[in-house]
């Protein structure tokens, strides 16, 4: 049982925890989908840890969970780019090339390996979205308190992780090596997305609290 | 492939932490941007507050100004003209008794109309009515008023002293005063009017309240008919004041303005 309490699950769960406190009874469908997906991330991580547990590679989940995590990011900036009057023929073109570069590259590995170079470049793509959101921002004539404005800590977040992780997905052949010659819990890449993991969910946390009082205010 | 040296995973630690520490800055850099921009925001506000009420107070001084005209040209021209009417008329002498009666009787129609004609001016004219006091400058409204309407008013001054240098603002107070009643007459249909003047160390207040067929003042809002009390709440705001309005439908209607007086 303690073998699935890592840093990384007790985060996600608490994250999961949080988003189901104050987005249950949230109007708006996009913000509850994060409950799903938070979900789907906790049943990846224990799924992951399980498998490695028999030492069975878990890559597959994880290439799985890709697919979740490139349409959850996505549907989301899709969902604030809609405000500043974006089309969704962007996001359809987006996830069109996302789909092609992720079975371009998981025939050319004959689906057995983690499609990295194809995470690389959503991580890309996703760092120049936030960037993106923060013109927009800048640019918006309509003044918004960040210190409280959930899409603001979303986008952080998801900066953090993206930006942070470049380094790891870069360097990711390296880094296997690196993985098989310690224990698992003491690799570079492992603590480095504890941390990635904490500052993702801890943005995302707050976000949902602000979230959740925002919508109290309203009424 | 070859195993990683220390220094490579140095550098991936380093490099990891410089793309933790950008998004810092960049995050920083959009808030206080963001509160340059709310500021800005803010001054844009308090200038275009300011434009705003200076109009209206540009607005207010000419209207006051085309009214005291009016007045004075009704008090001193017509007035005049009227009383030498009347003089007139009292000199003829026709020996003919039915048209000396007739010619009498247009003469005190005549004096009637002056002495309406002086009651009008004063009314327009504000300045002399609220020199007295603004409860003086009210019940003489409130005379005015019952002449032409079965209306049971019930005043209550408290007020015990004029503030010297704010005959201007109790002069705005009884224009708001008049606008107010003014609506009474025109729409709600009431047969009681109760009219309150209050006064404390800070505030002077005033508070007309009617059993008229009131309306909800929400909808009068948003479907835009409330130009009315728009104006009245922007003339109480020009005088750092407050306007609130209480109205049920088919139970009046309760207004309340306070401005400070100190």
């Amino acid at each position: 049982m303690y073998k699935y309490l890592t840093a990384n699950t007790v985060t996600e769960m608490i994250c999961l925890l949080v988003s189901v406190i104050f987005l249950l009874k949230d109007r708006s469908a996009y913000w509850r989908l994060f409950m799903i997906y938070l979900f789907i991330v906790c049943i990846t991580e224990t799924g992951g840890i399980y498998l490695r547990n028999i030492r069975v590679h878990n890559y597959g989940i994880y290439a799985v969970f890709l697919l979740f995590e490139c349409s959850m990011i996505s549907t989301f900036f899709y969902y604030i780019y809609r405000k500043y009057h974006h089309r969704i023929s962007m996001f359809s073109i987006w996830a069109g090339v996302f789909l092609l570069v992720y079975l371009t590259e998981l025939f050319l590995s004959n689906f057995k390996a983690f499609p990295y170079q194809t995470a690389t470049f959503m991580s890309v793509v996703f760092v120049i979205a936030s960037l993106y959101f923060y013109l927009l921002i800048l640019r918006d004539e309509k003044f918004r308190k960040l210190g409280t404005y959930p899409p603001f800590w979303i986008t952080n977040g998801i900066l953090f992780y993206y930006f942070g992780s470049t380094a790891c997905n870069v360097f990711f052949d390296y880094l296997i090596q690196h993985d098989h010659s310690h224990a698992p819990n003491l690799s570079v890449r492992y603590i480095i997305f504890n941390v990635l993991n904490m500052l993702l969910y801890g943005c995302w946390s707050y976000a949902f609290i602000c979230r959740y009082y925002q919508r109290k205010l309203s009424f | 492939m070859q195993i990683l040296s220390k220094e490579v995973i140095f550098l991936i630690t380093l490099t990891t932490s410089i793309f933790l520490i950008a998004p810092i800055f960049l995050i920083v850099y959009v808030s206080l941007y963001n509160k340059k921009k709310a500021r800005h925001f803010e001054e844009k506000e308090a200038l275009k507050k300011t434009f705003e009420l200076e109009l209206l107070k540009s607005q207010f001084e000419v209207q006051e100004h085309l009214m005291e005209t009016i007045a004075t040209n009704l008090h001193d021209n017509i007035g005049q003209l009227l009383s030498l009417t009347s003089i007139t008329l009292s000199a003829v002498q026709t020996g003919d008794s039915v048209a000396d009666e007739k010619i009498n009787t247009a003469g005190q129609l005549v004096l009637r109309t002056i002495q309406e004609l002086r009651q009008l001016s004063r009314i327009m004219s504000g300045k002399e009515l609220t020199g007295k006091s603004l409860g003086h400058a009210i019940a003489y409204e409130l005379d005015w008023l019952k002449k032409g309407a079965a209306y049971e008013v019930l005043f209550t001054d408290n007020t015990s002293r004029t503030v010297p240098g704010y005959a201007d603002k109790e002069l705005i107070l009884f224009r708001l005063f008049q606008e107010i009643l003014s609506n009474i007459i025109r729409h709600a249909a009431a047969t009681r009017i109760t009219i309150v003047i209050d006064q404390t160390a800070e505030t002077l207040s005033l508070r007309v309240k009617d059993n008229g067929k009131g309306f909800a003042v929400q909808e009068k809002i948003s479907a835009g008919n409330g130009m009315g009390l728009f104006n009245i709440s922007k003339r109480a705001k020009m005088m750092n004041g407050t306007f609130n309005i209480y109205s049920v439908p088919d139970r009046g209607t309760d207004i309340l303005v306070s401005i400070p007086y100190l």
